[in-house]
């Protein structure tokens, strides 16, 4: 056996005679790759011989869809790498923030509507950020706090039904097409591309996967790991304020419903994708990977015949069975 | 020939890749007082952990009173006579002394009866001579001392043949120590054996019958304590020579006062601390677990909360209670437990060396990897890591590699500093240790200071320049070059002379 | 009984409760709203819907983990009673309290076995039952024919109380009998505070873990069978307007994520002053949003006071102003 294939086996933990297939894949240190991509590889052929699937509105109205979900995911992502799992209020601050922007919009404008609500998300997640990283208060319970009072604030101010863009609001270019793709879907890829670019050139980003991979040796190498759990969860609010936003501008409208749940088909495309629900690992790109995955899944199920109520299901089979085989790959 | 009680043939356990026992046989009689000596690392942990079951072996036979036995966990090591009383205590703080001294045993009914137990537990605690002590006590209130105590109570109280004792003795005070031998020498006599893992020599050689040497995962010898030396015993646990583990010092100039400590206090743990370290020496810290040695380096890292005192370092005066203050003033911390508070296992090695050096390879904010690429090759080669391991995950290096990599974080920064090393070699095998006392030689030369802490006093007397002993948060005396002494120093550890405040 | 209210464990809960009940009976000023029978029946048909999946989830909290799915599975096994009790409430019950132990074993089962962290596994499990029960659904409201079930269950005895809140209280009851007189309470307590220590002393962490999911998943599914029977119909519950009140009633009755603390007893009496709470404020007239304010604002701040470096934080504040 030559000198570079032994090395390439070895960093795989691969046997040098493999006595039968199964055990070439499952042995393997990481068996992740392989099943992901024969699952994305069969998705992909499953997608393309459905009837219906390749029609201009049907990818148009997936493509849509995946991208009011895929901005909070892409902001979960950020929570859960720094180790924190998932956040109970994202789905809350959608509502709010959409609601704070058709407000503002219609009181100061379009940019500042867009000022008012992206610093609504931002506030409201970070403070949680900030209670979780200096504190130590448990993530979960803060964000189900939250949850609460985000809901029962916008109750108190008034705002409990739904508010209506004033006659003459103009969205301009926001509200149609770019090359032929939904402007949604290229909010959520300028999303991607931003929440990349921060994990993986910033010193935020560094310190954040220190975070989440483990948090004392963060402490003991120097990082201030409350000032980086903050910044994640701003950018997680930030990611779902504009969620909110675009959200706001298709319906000309807004209200508390919307956002409902997003928080659970945020988490499971953020574990779809791979990364891992206890930190330090995984990518905002992955997310989008999991979040497509997902959607393309819903949707050839329903152009199959499935019905709607089938899709909860779904994902919850989807995220099982990624939980399950994550530490499998993983090997510790 | 008498049946041994305990007899193992030929048992290998690896985790993750590591072979932490290769082939081991081993054989305990009754009535039997056995030490097992060896390096951190070399399997001892793991050797008994395989006798009561908290983990399987991967091969070899286990054999209880001549019957081949596969002991399925503590719960059936209990049932077959083997308690065992492990290095970190296995008492739940708030259950009370009776609580914990029945806990997980299968002879507690559903619904407690308490007299019964409540009789057995109360004769255990007299053997030991603390009958006087309230059963309902919760055992969180007790020192780290009487904790072990109510430990060793429990596996009296369950009837264990067989006491196997893990580091036993390394929190207690005198009084406790001596009582504690003296219980070991009566169960002893009553036809218990014991199974002794320690690393202070003196008790070894004072309590048991024989020695049981690991080293690297294998058995080396088992000698009666009388047909060894001491210095014997050493040169079988590392595997050579006492001196050659250790580099040559050579003669340098002695550096300004780099370090200079006074009045530094952390609540409970260290009192009225003061210390002076030159530059270009390594400075050891000795003393036992809970002397407070760990707790001064954290100190001075910027990791003990509540720490008070004055602090200088090459003349400026330093803030305490802040790491990134201190990382930004090249006083750099490796932990004692690196897989806890050193590394970060799912990050490449790559990430690992550059931790703590981001901030001098971005631009406005934005890193630049080719830089960062070309910097983490440099420091590899120079701790002695092939580069092409960049991209491996650390977790999936060996523990000396680790270590390394901690090290590595320490060095090209903008100018020699203080680096901070608690146990450097704990876990580490023979040949990476060798590695590391070369590095740190390499960064005295370079002008950094090193302070270290040590509960190896073969390490201690090895490596170190200047040694300063501690005893329950204070110092005891301060030792230099040729004044160095392995027995003043563990007298100094253990017992020292009534407290005469030495400056250190 | 007197080691009992010694135990500091139930005071801050207790205190509690003595303090919403004083302070809302001062918001009303004696207008006899708040103090009645009225308020108090209702707040105990509150403590029965919650109560027992806050005390599920409290467990499973108390060894340091977390059960997301006992929403789910309260609506699933809702669903599940009212399709297969059409004849018989009794195999509707039995049905969905085996669905309950089923979805409780697996999920702790994959948890143990497999050493993955709760959060994970049982969020899936969320997702899953509630995917059961839209399935079921079809996502609308399943009507249940036995309206003399729906009101025996609603009928209040002697006053404040039905049979709902009884069987709730009896539940606790039982719990915390065994928690305090068996050696599965020590076990739990063990486990809670130091898994590892617990294993090395011979406790079987793997058999009682599992064995306390799927606890948690059957009080779920028991106190979801009574609701839908009590309304005579099953849907899907939103995940929030359950989860936020039984974390919060855990956290008040004294159990920290930290594990080893936490008294069935104190979850009870953190169900009650939730209960207390949501009743108060409608009798008393106070807007709905009063309520969701209240609990997340006190949710918020036992999180906070819980939080394990707030001492140390506010110590070092303390210190450098002091230094200025």
């Amino acid at each position: 056996m030559s000198e570079p294939v032994a090395r390439w086996r070895k960093r795989l933990a691969v046997p040098a005679t493999p006595k039968s297939w199964r055990q070439l894949v499952f042995d393997a240190r990481n068996p992740l790759p392989v099943i992901r991509a024969t699952v994305m590889i069969g998705l992909a052929v499953l997608a393309l011989t459905t009837p219906g699937f390749l029609s201009r509105p049907s990818i148009s109205s997936l493509l849509t869809t995946v991208s009011f979900i895929g901005c909070v995911a892409a902001g979960m992502t950020l929570i859960t790498l720094s180790g924190n799992i998932m956040s109970f209020s994202l789905g809350a601050i959608v509502g709010a923030t959409a609601m704070i922007f058709t407000a503002s919009v219609n009181w100061g404008g379009l940019a500042f509507g867009f000022a008012a609500a992206l610093a609504a998300g931002a506030l409201l997640n970070a403070a949680q950020g900030f209670v979780i990283g200096w504190a130590g208060a448990n993530p979960i319970v803060v964000s189900i706090a939250a949850l609460s009072l985000v809901y029962g604030a916008i109750e108190a101010v008034g705002a409990d039904g739904t508010i209506y863009a004033q006659a003459g609001v103009s969205y301009g270019l926001f509200k149609g097409e770019i090359a032929g793709i939904p402007f949604e879907f290229v909010m959520f890829l300028c999303v991607t591309a931003i929440g990349q670019l921060i994990l993986f050139l910033t010193i935020f980003g560094r310190n954040l996967y220190m975070v989440g991979g483990s948090l004392r040796a963060a402490e003991a190498v120097g990082v201030r790991t409350w000032r980086t759990i903050s910044g994640a969860y701003l950018w997680a609010g930030m990611f779902s304020a504009l969620a909110g936003i675009m959200l706001a501008i298709r319906y000309d409208s807004a209200s508390m419903d919307f956002g409902v749940g997003y928080e659970y088909e945020a988490i499971a495309a953020v574990l779809v994708g791979g990364t891992v629900v206890k930190g330090g690992e995984g990518s905002v790109v992955r997310t989008l990977a999991g979040a497509l995955i997902i959607a393309i899944i819903q949707v050839v199920l329903l152009l199959k015949g499935l019905r709607q109520e089938w899709q909860y299901l779904l994902a919850g089979l989807l995220v099982l069975a990624v939980v399950v085989l994550q530490t499998r790959g993983a090997g510790e | 020939m008498a049946q041994h009680v305990i007899s193992v043939d030929r048992v290998s356990k690896s985790y993750a890749g590591v072979q932490a026992l290769r082939d081991v046989s081993f054989s305990l009689g009754a009535g039997e007082i056995r030490a097992i000596c060896g390096e951190n690392g070399a399997g001892k942990s793991t050797f008994v952990k395989l006798l009561v079951g908290i983990t399987h072996p991967d091969s070899g036979v286990i054999s209880i009173d001549g019957r081949v036995r596969t002991v399925s966990g503590p719960q059936h090591a209990q049932s077959l006579g083997l308690g065992f009383v492990a290095q970190e205590l296995s008492l739940a703080p708030r259950l009370s002394i009776h609580d914990n001294i029945w806990l997980g045993s299968a002879e507690v009914p559903l619904i407690h009866r308490r007299a019964r137990f409540r009789a057995r537990a109360q004769q255990a605690m007299e053997m030991l001579g603390i009958g006087d002590w309230d059963l309902d006590r919760p055992v969180g209130t007790l020192s780290i001392g009487q904790r072990q105590l109510v430990e060793i109570a429990r596996l009296l109280a369950r009837q264990a043949r067989v006491l196997i004792l893990d580091e036993p003795t390394a929190t207690l005070t005198d009084a406790e120590i001596e009582r504690i031998l003296g219980v070991l020498k009566l169960i002893k006599a009553r036809g218990h054996s014991i199974i002794y893992i320690s690393h202070r020599l003196g008790e070894v050689f004072d309590l048991c019958d024989s020695v049981t040497v690991f080293r690297n995962g294998e058995h080396v010898a088992t000698k009666p304590v009388s047909e060894i030396t001491r210095d014997g015993l050493i040169e079988l646990m590392l595997g050579r020579p006492f001196g050659e583990m250790y580099p040559t010092v050579p003669l340098q100039r002695e550096g300004s006062h780099a370090v200079v400590v006074d009045g530094l206090n952390v609540p409970g743990m260290v009192h009225d601390f003061s210390l002076v370290a030159p530059s270009g020496k390594v400075l050891c810290l000795a003393g036992l677990v809970g002397s407070g040695t760990n707790m001064v380096t954290r100190a001075l890292a910027g990791l003990a909360h509540g720490a008070t005192g004055r602090v200088t370092i090459n003349g400026r005066s330093m803030r305490l209670g802040s790491v990134a203050y201190c990382v930004a003033r090249n006083v750099l911390f490796l932990s004692e437990d690196r897989a806890v508070e050193g590394i970060f296992h799912r990050m490449t090695v790559l990430d690992n060396l550059v931790a703590t050096g981001l901030a001098a390879h971005a631009r406005l904010g934005i890193l630049s990897w080719p830089r960062l690429h070309r910097f983490a090759a440099r420091l590899a080669q120079q701790i002695g890591i092939d580069r092409r391991r960049l991209r491996a995950y650390a977790g999936n290096l060996s523990g000396g590699n680790q270590q390394k990599l901690l090290f590595g974080r320490a060095l090209e920064r903008t100018e020699p500093g203080v680096l901070l090393m608690n146990e450097p070699t704990r876990g580490v095998d023979v040949g990476a240790r060798a590695d590391i006392y070369q590095l740190m030689r390499e960064l005295c030369r370079r002008g950094y200071t090193l302070i270290m802490t040590s509960s190896e006093l073969e390490e201690v007397v090895g490596i170190a320049d200047i040694v300063v002993t501690m005893y329950r948060g204070r110092t005891v005396a301060r030792y230099e070059r040729e004044a160095i002494d392995m027995t003043s120093i563990m007298a100094d550890i253990t017992h020292p002379p009534p407290a005469t405040k030495a400056v250190a | 009984m007197r080691k009992f209210l010694r135990s500091d464990q139930h005071v801050r809960p207790l205190g509690l409760l003595a303090v919403c009940i004083i302070v809302l009976a001062l918001a009303d000023w004696g207008q006899g709203r708040f103090l009645s029978a009225a308020t108090a029946f209702s707040t105990f048909e509150i403590f029965a819907t919650i109560g027992p999946v806050a005390l599920g989830l409290g467990l499973t909290m108390m060894i340091r983990e977390f059960d997301l799915s006992v929403i789910g599975m309260f609506s699933m096994a809702g669903c599940i009673a009212v399709i297969t009790g059409a004849d018989s409430p009794w195999i509707g019950l039995a049905l969905a309290l085996a669905a309950g132990l089923a979805g409780g074993l697996a999920q702790g089962f994959i948890i143990v076995r497999l050493r993955l962290g709760s959060v994970g596994v049982t969020l899936g499990g969320l997702l899953v039952f509630t995917g059961i029960a839209a399935v079921l659904t079809e996502n609308r409201s399943l009507p249940y024919d036995n309206m003399q079930l729906a009101l025996a269950l609603k009928t209040p005895l002697a006053g404040v109380l039905s049979i709902r809140s009884v069987v709730a209280l009896a539940i606790f009851a039982i719990t915390a009998f065994i928690m305090a007189a068996t050696r599965v309470g020590r076990d739990v307590i063990a486990i809670g505070s130091d898994r590892r220590a617990a294993m090395i002393a011979g406790v079987d962490v793997d058999g009682l873990m599992i064995g306390i999911f799927a606890f948690s998943s059957v009080c779920a599914a028991l106190s979801g069978v009574l609701v839908s029977y009590s309304l005579a119909s099953a849907s899907v519950t939103a995940v929030s307007v359950i989860i936020v009140p039984a974390a919060a009633a855990a956290i008040l009755g004294g159990v920290s994520l930290s594990g080893g603390t936490g008294r069935p007893l104190g979850i009870g009496v953190g169900v009650l002053v939730l209960a207390v709470l949501s009743t108060g404020f409608n009798a008393i007239g106070a807007p709905p949003y009063v309520n969701d304010i209240a609990m997340g604002a006190i949710l918020l701040t036992v999180a906070i006071l819980d939080g394990p470096y707030l001492m140390r934080r506010l110590s070092g504040l303390r210190r450098r102003a002091v230094r200025h």
